[in-house]
């Protein structure tokens, strides 16, 4: 049975979730939030729209597999990782760039951000391709 | 000149990975191309060998410690040199021969590939100078010719080979390690040059035993002695190329090189003396007596090669420098029949389908040359001039008669060995080739004249080789006499001949001839006798003992498994809490008197209050319910607890962490509890009192620890470090993201990975059930 009411208000939440999402992964290095807690909310917002849509509509919505999102979020985690050792220093280690008086105003940018927006899809990718298997399991449409 | 020898070596381990892209652009003509760098290193050696004087000995230090004090040091001397000479050379021919022998796999690539690693661990083996290295080329030469046994992996009976052949020598291997880490301790240094030059009186050494006993086993298994000796036979499952390589100079040969290279370390005691010779008596004796009894051609090969090993391991055991002279030319001899005799199987299974003797008949005729240079091998073999095999069992003779005291054991069994090689060449000469036996000749599929050069080549050179130094042995004076200054350390000169003249020893070898063609005559009923003892041996067939043992293992580990991991949550959940307890209440007992008394209290504030009465309630709750949601529930209710309480202490990070993750459990739970059985009471009574006792001593712990947890502080607390530089140095102000992030990067990043790794367990795990039930719905 299709509820359209219940339909458009995931459609919002997922979206509100998605902004919140990346909203925390941003601010999370100077207030609370950040890549786990981002990538939990982002999912929260996944997995009620597959609850309504089931999980053929999912994978469409997500455009890659959750397996090829944590893919995603370990290569950036491994970028990250190797960016220090190109200029000389320990795997690692956090580089940053200032980027004074652009468009945004001052912004400091740097390799934890990085590493954190792959902690966001690895999160974001395990959480889904559990729920997405149980699902399947459970022919959850 | 010699300097390039490392340069050659690395260069064979790089053409053998590269096999994989020079198969598609070569394909046929793969083995011809691989046989140029053996050939070059055959070269290179032969060079050498002009103009070294007999204590030439030449370290080339390695750069790189990959280990600590591990360098890959090479060193260059007459016993390396003699080793590293018959493995490039026999290894070209067999990379020429088994160019067209394996030209109807599939898999030629895979082969290849193998067989050039293999050389090359072997040539890098003989030629290290380091023992951590050396024992990590010894297992190379295992786990590579694990693969070439195995090669024919769709056969069970190669399967198994290959298994026993990697489990026998990788034990082997494993007591190398034991000993090379021993050696290195007392040494001080894994050179083996330095340990050598630093006169360590390893002899005397408490330890000296252990060490022995260590080595001895790596020697036994890898040279295929009794008891080890029966995956010797079954390695000729291998495509017969790899036969002839592993039987003539490789392999079986390293453990015999290993003696030969720690003599002078280890060498001279009495146990050395009497264990080595025991094994040998028995493995030279058995491996001939048994060789007389087989029917197909490699089988009969391959036991010969096990007696080979003996004599040399029984003439290394008697350390006389004569013994050590004889097994110099021995190895020679060896390698130069043995891997003649191989590829001759190998081309007769080619031609004709068959390598059972008596199936087999009359190839004279359609093979000539290649029969013409097996009876030369043959000849070598039984030990009769001109060939270079006369010279090398004279040797042996001379060396057998002049071990006071025990050569009167020894003596017989050598001789009735000699017997039994003579009487089996004569066998197959006869069976074989001979031409005018009235037995039906044999279907031929290829005449000699349709196969390419470089197959038939093999042999031929092997044994030419045989025959030139047999008529002029001089050229092998220089070479002996440089390995001998190795394992001697003092220049010993060698006068090898074909003719000693009339002495004893000739006496000795035109006795063993009578009677090896007494024994060939008589052969019926040799077979006869030996198939009777076969027969009953046959009750302690040594394969499949070892298989036994090995499917025992192998079931009392499932049983220990199956007993540790039995799959009930419950339990395992007890076991834990169990486990923390005694640890937690041991480490309060232990620290008991440092115990301070606990004093400085926080008020009691009122919401934190509010917040454990709810939680306590909601456990109660969830333990007392009868329906599964609202147990669920309950369990929801204190997690957000937690979640609330972390929020009261200001770890706003870890709370909205736990509430999100509660949520999502939640959601799951709900998700799945339609499709659980009906919540039923399954626990007895007794059962909940233990597990009521469980929790109770549980908490009674916990609360204890966290009591005390304040007056525990060993270290300074790194808190204030993170505190101090989360913005200063990593630009951040939330503490517990920069932490995450940036201080304990590599911590998330596994914390990552496990959580990858538990996706894909549950993935892989949901999926077979998926794909099952698709199964079955079909």
């Amino acid at each position: 049975m299709r509820n359209i009411i219940l339909e458009k208000v995931v459609q919002l939440f997922l979206k509100v979730m998605l902004i919140y999402s990346i909203y925390l992964l941003m601010r999370g290095h100077n207030n609370p939030g950040g890549g786990f807690i981002a990538g939990i909310i982002a999912s929260t917002g996944f997995i009620f729209y597959a609850m309504i849509y089931g999980t053929e509509k999912i994978r469409t919505i997500m455009v890659f597999s959750s397996q090829q999102w944590i893919g995603f979020g370990l290569i950036l985690i491994f970028i990250s990782a190797i960016i220090p050792l190109m200029f000389g220093k320990e795997i690692l280690t956090g580089l940053w760039i200032n980027l004074e008086n652009s468009a945004f105003g001052s912004i400091h940018l740097g390799t934890p951000l990085l590493f954190d927006t792959g902690v966001y899809l690895g999160v974001t990718g395990v959480i889904l391709a559990i729920t997405i298997s149980i699902m399947e399991v459970l022919k959850w449409n | 000149m010699i300097k390039l020898l490392p340069i050659l070596l690395g260069l064979l381990f790089v053409a053998g990975i590269m096999v994989v892209f020079l198969y598609p652009l070569l394909k046929k003509r793969l083995g011809l191309f691989l046989s140029l760098f053996p050939l070059l290193l055959f070269a290179l050696l032969f060079v050498t060998i002009k103009n070294i004087s007999s204590d030439y000995l030449l370290i080339l230090h390695g750069k790189t410690e990959f280990l600590k004090n591990v360098f890959f040091d090479f060193r260059v001397d007459g016993l390396s040199v003699i080793f590293g000479l018959l493995i490039s050379g026999i290894g070209f021919l067999v990379l020429l021969y088994s160019s067209w022998y394996m030209k109807s796999y599939e898999r030629q690539g895979h082969f290849f590939m193998y067989l050039m690693l293999f050389m090359a661990a072997m040539l890098a083996l003989v030629f290290s100078d380091n023992l951590i290295t050396l024992f990590i080329f010894w297992e190379l030469t295992s786990v590579t010719s694990f693969l070439l046994i195995g090669f024919d992996y769709h056969l069970e009976k190669s399967r198994q080979a290959a298994l026993q052949s990697l489990l026998i020598t990788g034990f082997g291997g494993l007591c190398l390690l034991f000993a090379a880490i021993l050696m290195g301790q007392i040494a001080g240094t894994y050179q083996i040059s330095e340990i050598i030059s630093q006169n360590i009186d390893f002899v005397n050494h408490p330890q000296y035993n252990l060490v022995f006993i260590l080595v001895l086993a790596a020697v036994l298994t890898k040279s295929a002695q009794f008891p080890f000796h029966f995956w010797l036979p079954g390695a000729m499952q291998a495509p017969t190329p790899v036969s002839a390589y592993l039987h003539s100079a490789t392999m079986v040969n390293a453990g015999i090189y290993l003696l030969l290279r720690i003599q002078p370390i280890l060498g001279g005691t009495d146990i050395w003396k009497y264990s080595l010779i025991l094994s040998g008596v028995i493995t030279m004796f058995l491996g001939a007596f048994f060789s007389m009894g087989q029917k197909d051609l490699k089988r009969i090969l391959a036991f010969t090669t096990i007696s080979a090993l003996g004599t040399m391991v029984l003439l290394i055991g008697i350390g006389t420098p004569l013994s050590i002279e004889a097994t110099m030319v021995f190895f020679i001899v060896h390698g130069l029949y043995k891997g003649g005799l191989f590829m001759v199987a190998g081309i007769i299974d080619k031609s004709t389908g068959t390598r059972d003797i008596y199936v087999l008949s009359k190839l004279f005729k359609p093979l000539p040359l290649t029969s013409f240079f097996a009876i030369l091998s043959l000849i070598s073999m039984a030990g009769l001039p001109p060939m270079l095999g006369f010279v090398g069992k004279e040797l042996v003779y001379v060396a057998k008669i002049q071990l006071p005291g025990l050569s009167w054991v020894i003596l017989p069994l050598g001789v009735g060995a000699n017997i039994m090689m003579i009487a089996i060449s004569l066998t197959i000469f006869f069976e074989i080739f001979y031409p005018l036996k009235n037995k039906s000749a044999i279907e031929i599929k290829y005449p000699e004249k349709k196969l390419p050069w470089y197959f038939i080549a093999g042999p031929i050179a092997l044994a030419a080789i045989s025959l030139i130094l047999g008529i002029a042995p001089g050229g092998l004076n220089s070479l002996v006499s440089n390995a001998l200054f190795v394992t001697k350390n003092k220049i010993i000169d060698v006068h090898l001949l074909l003719w000693h003249g009339f002495n004893q020893v000739v006496l000795l070898s035109i006795f063993a001839v009578a009677l090896g063609v007494l024994v060939f005559i008589f052969r019926k009923h040799v077979n006869r006798f030996i198939h009777y003892i076969l027969t009953w041996l046959n009750k302690l067939h040594l394969p499949t003992l070892f298989m036994k043992v090995l499917n025992t293992y192998l079931h009392l580990a499932n049983k220990n498994t199956s007993r540790l991991q039995h799959g009930y949550h419950r339990f395992y959940l007890m076991t834990f809490f169990a486990v923390t307890v005694i640890i937690g209440a041991f480490q309060i007992n232990w620290h008991l008197s440092e115990l301070k008394p606990i004093t400085g209290y926080t008020p009691v504030n009122i919401n934190m209050l509010l917040l454990i009465i709810v939680g306590t309630l909601a456990t109660i709750f969830a333990v007392f319910s009868k329906s599964r949601l609202s147990a669920i529930i309950a369990m929801g209710v204190i997690g957000y607890v937690v979640g609330l309480i972390y929020l009261l202490y200001g770890a706003i990070d870890l709370s909205i962490t736990q509430l999100l993750v509660e949520t999502v459990i939640m959601v799951l739970f709900v998700m799945v509890i339609y499709y659980l059985p009906n919540f039923a009471l399954l626990s007895t009574r007794k059962s909940r009192i233990r597990d009521i006792i469980i929790s109770l001593v549980v908490g009674f712990i916990v609360t204890l620890v966290v009591l005390h947890a304040n007056a525990i502080n060993i270290y300074e607390p790194i808190s204030g470090f993170f505190a101090e530089n989360s913005y200063l140095k990593a630009h951040g102000r939330n503490i517990v993201n920069v932490i995450l992030v940036d201080f304990r990067a590599l911590d998330t990043l596994g914390e990552v990975t496990v959580l990858t790794l538990a996706a894909v367990g549950v993935f892989s795990l949901f999926r077979f059930t998926v794909n099952k039930k698709v199964n079955n719905g079909k």
